[in-house]
């Protein structure tokens, strides 16, 4: 009853609004004498979230978070002994203007471009594959496998072992991906758990069955000549050509393709996704098979790139590599490639350090840390506003 | 024969599975404030590397202990100032602080020559009257530190279960927005609890080195951290829960020397693949036994700020 | 007449979003004084600030006629002031009496904690009792329903010796009888002289228990005016502050067509205490036709029009046959689309937009499914082209637009970029939030698409907007 009349009410055509009512007559009390006016807080500092910064500043952040991880990194490595008007030349000169140097840098180059390739892809799909050092063990293993057993004929061995260490790699990562789309089992353990798995096997591989008889050393025999990725001239690998086709391919997946438009959507809001119709579970794994697969191309390309074998401790350092350059780019695949350069030229100085100035290799992985805990606290001032709150009250 | 070798398995398990009690619970104190801390293992070798290099220098396993427990605390500080302060992403922070600690204290035991510097340990105690009794006694001659940790546990326990002060922190962790409108301080709690938490982190890594093995190796943790984390996952954040999943990780990890005691010939690096995939196996296990009260406090890993708003 | 609370003059942003630009309120000791606005009026951030979650940047805050500052939450409750929120405080896994331990002032003289629980165990049974509640202190905060919970925290803050007591939109989550109860409860505190600040947006309780009403809109107070003096038309003017012209709604005068779609016995799971939240649902729809359901929140509507969407929660038994399609229960979300099933949810943030992406993005959404497998930028382009909307509007993100323009517009466009994709769709379903939201842009869209769509359904917790909007109204209880 009574909702009928008050939709009378609200039906009736606004002829009452022509005259100003009493409910417009009755404005609320005059304000308050001022006399007895104080400031309503005292300087109050407020955090809030900020919506959208321009990109200039972010970039300007970003940069200065960068100095200062290079400025703290610098001082640690004076006080190790590394003289400082050395530094310069060392992490400049010599790494990018030396010949030798900067096709050591290249080597190096195309692994990391392909772990920060690949922490890139999982980390869209909101999968932390922390599994990449144990995906790229067993692309080199898929890929040794080829080698030590003589499948295929030889033109087509190179292209076998290809195969093989992509598919290893996958098939590693597939695990972790069912458990937690499935059961809901934290990627994090499960994929860290499975590296150390890795790890263990690749020891058992290389001191038992598959260690070279001629040197009795922990490694495989070495590949023949056509299992080794060719060099392009100037000695420089054919590695780096490949890590920069698969960086083409995952910047046209990311940004071109509908898969990469499904990412987005699943990193943002993944309910959403799912209503919007978005196949979230194919697009899920999609990219995070499509990581381990790239992470086992990593270890192609040291296993056939690089050493020419498998060895016992290739894959050190490219795990957290691949979080750093995946974090500091953003999961952007071109910034990645960009940035894995110059993880790429750190390793190669590090071991130089090491060489020259007895500073154990462990400092570029402290270096590495100093970077990311400076880029990621200086996230806050990008997503944050600090605001002076409070002052003289309104009269 | 059999006898003898199952008494020395069980005598060497509580020395296996303490690493893993005092990690486990220091990282519930931390995660029952919602702060998730991933960071053990590196947290771990900070307080190894402390431990020995107090050990070495000063010769006192009680004074290296405390110090391992503050060097331990003193960069978690890092961690805590990054997740609560400048609300960075949990997993990034707790990822970098590894690596952070996993490089720094190989740069500095290398730089000291702190590694393979071998140290005395401390002694045995006897749990007197079980530790008389013929055969089964040994079990209970077990080090000071692992007496230490029952009452450690029971404390802890205590505090969460039976105070006001727990009961504030698991406010913090469970509902911040509820607890902020009840007056508490947040950002106070949870820093308390990382740096409380971390101590301990730090106790159990020193441990490893001062107490079990009595030097120090560059990456001698190897994994524990993680094991950590995953065990109170499987405890579902009870104190009580994770000593015995400590326990249980013990037990494996001091069966794989009385194997090889024993004769018994197994690939090596397959068994020691074995903690690794219990963990996993465990991990599974309590997803598919999940119930449906989630005993998970409520706001873990996510950070707080007042004054949110859409 | 002191006045128990007044805030003057306030002022909030939040980053660079003005929420409050001069607001006023004052409430005197033994009334029930209604705060009333739309959403996004500002009333929940003005009360916040009374209650020292928030504080503005200019304004005053009196209590009882002194000057206060508030530094945080306990402060305001030193103050006795305790409100009760629109989402409640309340620590799911502890007990009644563990949550209200929380907020109970300090003891004089040192308790242990078991001393405490025991004590304010005690303290709650009283107060209960004396306000007719009934509430097992020693039960957990999440086997109590709504309802309860809500009581506990009145509880709370009575315990916590509020005389100020703020409601935030109390009767949103219940029924009508405890709707009543609750508002009745109150009024009986205030005529024992606590301060009652009562923040809503319905109009009939402003009317039965206010004795003032204050009214916002758009961040600013509006009037303060007696509700008994003054007619819910123009109660309804100065809230959303443009007369709701006379839409005199003529229903269709065509015959319906043929059935669309017809629901039979739609059920979902039982929860282990044996409820379902769809228990035997039939419906028919016909072409041409707006389709209403209606029906006190909480009864299933949103669980229905979930189900036909293809959102979370699919039904276990019931066939949903859409006609030539089949049973709708076998296809995923992304095929309903296809065949030209849109939909609207009411939770917009969750179900309906990505905050972190731009609008270009969102209106992309709904129209790559099929296609090449590249060239997404380009059918957003389209997509945005096709609205007119502006470049620099499209880049920014979705989450920085005002809360209500995005109610409206943008997912009104979102759903009309849809609609007026290749294949139009021939069934769209809206789930209303009618809590705040003013009824009239929606059903424009809806009756405008009606002609090319064949079907439309809106699900909406407020019977009036049923009974205007749609051609078929159905009660749902």
């Amino acid at each position: 009853m009574a909702d009928a009349s008050l939709m009378a009410d609200m039906a009736v055509p606004s002829s009452t609004s022509s005259t100003p009512s009493k409910a417009a007559a009755v404005a609320h009390e005059a304000p308050r004498n001022a006399q007895s006016v104080q400031p309503l807080a005292r300087r109050r500092y407020a955090l809030e979230i900020r919506q959208h910064m321009p990109w200039r500043w972010q970039a300007l952040i970003l940069a200065a978070a960068l100095l200062a991880g290079m400025a703290v990194s610098a001082a640690i490595l004076i006080a190790a002994g590394v003289p400082a008007d050395e530094l310069a030349n060392e992490f400049v000169m010599q790494t990018f203007f030396d010949g030798q140097n900067f096709r050591a840098v290249l080597f190096q180059a195309a692994p990391m471009i392909l772990v920060g390739l690949a922490g890139c892809v999982a980390f869209r799909a909101r999968f932390w594959n922390l599994g990449l050092e144990g995906q790229m063990i067993w692309g080199a293993i898929g890929a040794t496998a080829v080698s030590m057993w003589q499948i295929g004929p030889e033109n087509l061995r190179l292209p076998l072992m290809f195969i093989a260490a992509i598919g290893c790699g996958l098939l590693w990562v597939l695990g972790p991906a069912w458990l937690k789309l499935k059961l809901g089992v934290n990627e994090i353990i499960s994929t860290l758990m499975l590296n150390y798995m890795a790890a263990n096997f690749l020891l058992h591989l290389v001191y038992g069955s598959w260690k070279d008889p001629k040197d009795n050393f922990p490694y495989s025999p070495q590949f023949r000549v056509f299992e080794r990725l060719p060099e392009l001239g100037a000695g420089i690998g054919s590695s780096i050509l490949l890590a920069g086709v698969v960086a083409l391919l995952a910047w046209w997946l990311a940004s071109v393709s509908r898969m990469g438009l499904y990412l987005r959507f699943v990193d943002a809001n993944p309910r959403m996704a799912h209503a919007s119709g978005v196949p979230v579970r194919r697009t899920i794994y999609g990219a995070v098979l499509l990581s381990g697969a790239m992470a086992g191309l990593a270890g192609f390309a040291v296993a056939a790139g690089q050493e020419g074998r498998l060895t016992q401790a290739f894959y050190q350092g490219y795990g957290f590599s691949g979080i750093l350059i995946a974090f500091l780019a953003r999961n952007n695949p071109l910034a990645a490639t960009v940035v894995a350069l110059l993880v790429a030229a750190l390793f190669v100085t590090g071991r130089s350090l090491q060489v020259f100035y007895q500073v154990p290799f462990s400092m570029v992985q402290l270096i590495q840390a100093i970077i990311v805990v400076c880029v990621a606290s200086s996230d806050f001032f990008i997503r944050h506003r600090l605001r002076r709150v409070g002052g003289e009250a309104v009269q | 024969m059999n006898g003898g070798i199952v008494l020395n398995w069980l005598a060497s398990t509580p020395d296996f599975a303490v690493p893993y009690a005092l990690a486990a619970l220091g990282l519930i104190a931390c995660e029952r404030a919602g702060v998730l801390a991933l960071g053990a293992e590196g947290l771990m070798l900070v307080g190894a590397l402390a431990g020995i290099g107090a050990q070495i220098v000063i010769g006192q396993p009680a004074v290296s202990l405390v110090l391992a427990m503050l060097a331990a605390s003193v960069v978690s500080v890092l961690f805590a100032v990054m997740v609560i302060w400048l609300r960075v992403n949990q997993v990034i922070a707790g990822l970098a602080l590894v690596f952070f600690c996993q490089g720094l204290t190989a740069l500095v035991g290398s730089m000291a020559e702190w590694t393979n510097h071998a140290t005395e340990g401390i002694g045995a105690m006897g749990l007197w009257p079980l530790s008389m009794l013929p055969g089964v006694g040994r079990i209970f001659e077990q080090n000071a530190m692992v007496w230490l940790t029952l009452p450690i546990f029971g404390a802890v326990a205590w505090f969460f279960a039976r105070s006001s002060a727990g009961l504030r922190l698991r406010a913090v962790g469970e509902n911040p927005q509820a607890a902020d409108a009840a007056g508490i301080r947040v950002t106070a709690w949870r820093f308390a609890a990382v740096l409380a938490g971390s101590a301990l982190v730090g106790l159990a890594g020193a441990y490893i080195s001062v107490v079990s093995t009595k030097l120090w190796i560059a990456g001698m943790t190897g994994g524990r951290g993680w094991i950590a984390v995953g065990l109170v996952i499987f405890a579902r954040w009870s104190p009580w829960k994770a000593l015995v999943g400590a326990l249980l990780f013990g037990c494996i990890e001091a069966l794989i020397p009385q194997l090889a005691a024993a004769g018994v010939q197994l690939p090596q690096y397959f068994v020691m693949m074995t903690p690794y995939a219990v963990t996993l196996g465990v991990m599974v296990w309590v997803a598919l036994s999940r119930r449906g009260a989630d005993e998970e406090p409520g706001a873990l890993g996510q950070p707080y700020v007042r004054e949110e708003r859409r | 007449m002191p006045n128990a609370l007044e805030l003057t003059g306030i002022r909030k942003t939040f980053d660079g979003f003005a929420a409050l630009t001069d607001a006023h309120f004052a409430a005197r000791w033994g009334e029930v004084h209604a705060l009333l606005g739309e959403n996004g009026a500002g009333k929940s951030s003005l009360m916040n600030i009374a209650a020292g979650l928030y504080a503005p940047e200019a304004g005053q805050l009196l209590v009882d006629d002194n000057a206060v500052r508030f530094a945080g939450p306990r402060d305001a409750a030193k103050h006795r002031i305790g409100m009760v929120h629109q989402h409640f405080k309340l620590v799911r896994p502890f007990t009644v009496a563990q949550n209200i331990l929380l907020t109970a002032p300090p003891p004089a003289e040192f308790q242990s904690h078991g001393e405490r629980l025991r004590e304010i165990t005690r303290d709650i049974r009283n107060k209960a009792a004396e306000l007719g509640f009934d509430i097992d202190p020693s039960k957990r905060v999440d086997a109590l329903s709504v309802a309860e919970q809500q009581r506990v925290e009145i509880l709370k803050v009575l315990l916590a010796g509020a005389r100020i007591l703020i409601l935030d939109e109390p009767t949103a989550v219940l029924t009508d009888q405890e709707a009543a109860r609750l508002l009745q409860t109150v009024q009986g505190l205030a005529r024992k002289g606590a301060a009652v600040v009562l923040v809503t947006h319905k109009m009939a309780d402003v009317k039965t228990y206010a004795d003032r009403v204050t009214v916002m809109r758009g961040g600013r107070t509006v009037a303060t005016l007696k509700p008994q003096e003054a007619s819910v038309a123009e109660l309804v003017k100065l809230t959303v502050g443009e007369s709701i012209a006379a839409q005199g709604f003529q229903p269709s005068a065509a015959p319906r067509g043929p059935v669309r779609l017809s629901v039979r016995g739609l059920r979902t799971p039982a929860s282990p205490e044996g409820r379902r939240v769809l228990d035997g649902v039939d419906l028919d729809l016909h072409a041409g036709e707006i389709y209403g359901l209606a029906g006190v929140g909480g009864n299933g509507q949103g669980e229905l029009a979930g189900a036909i969407m293809g959102l979370e929660g699919e039904p276990t038994e019931g066939e949903m046959r859409l006609e030539g399609h089949g049973d709708l229960k076998t296809m995923p979300a992304s095929v309903r689309r296809s065949i030209g099933i849109a939909a609207i949810p009411a939770d917009r943030y969750g179900l309906a937009l990505a905050g972190g992406l731009s609008v270009a993005e969102n209106y992309a959404i709904g129209r790559v499914h099929t296609g090449p497998c590249g060239a997404c930028d380009a059918a957003a382009s389209r997509a945005t082209r096709r609205k007119r909307c502006a470049p620099s509007t499209c880049r920014a993100c979705v989450r920085s637009r005002r809360r209500r323009r995005c109610s409206r517009a943008a997912t009104r466009r979102s759903w009309c970029s849809r609609a007026s994709s290749a294949s139009r769709p021939r069934w769209c379903s809206r789930t209303a939030r009618a809590a705040g939201s003013t009824c009239a842009p929606a059903p424009r869209c809806t009756r405008g698409c009606a002609p090319h769509a064949t079907a439309v359904r809106r699900c909406c917790s407020s019977a009036r907007t049923s009974t205007r909007c749609c051609s078929s109204p159905t009660a749902s209880a």
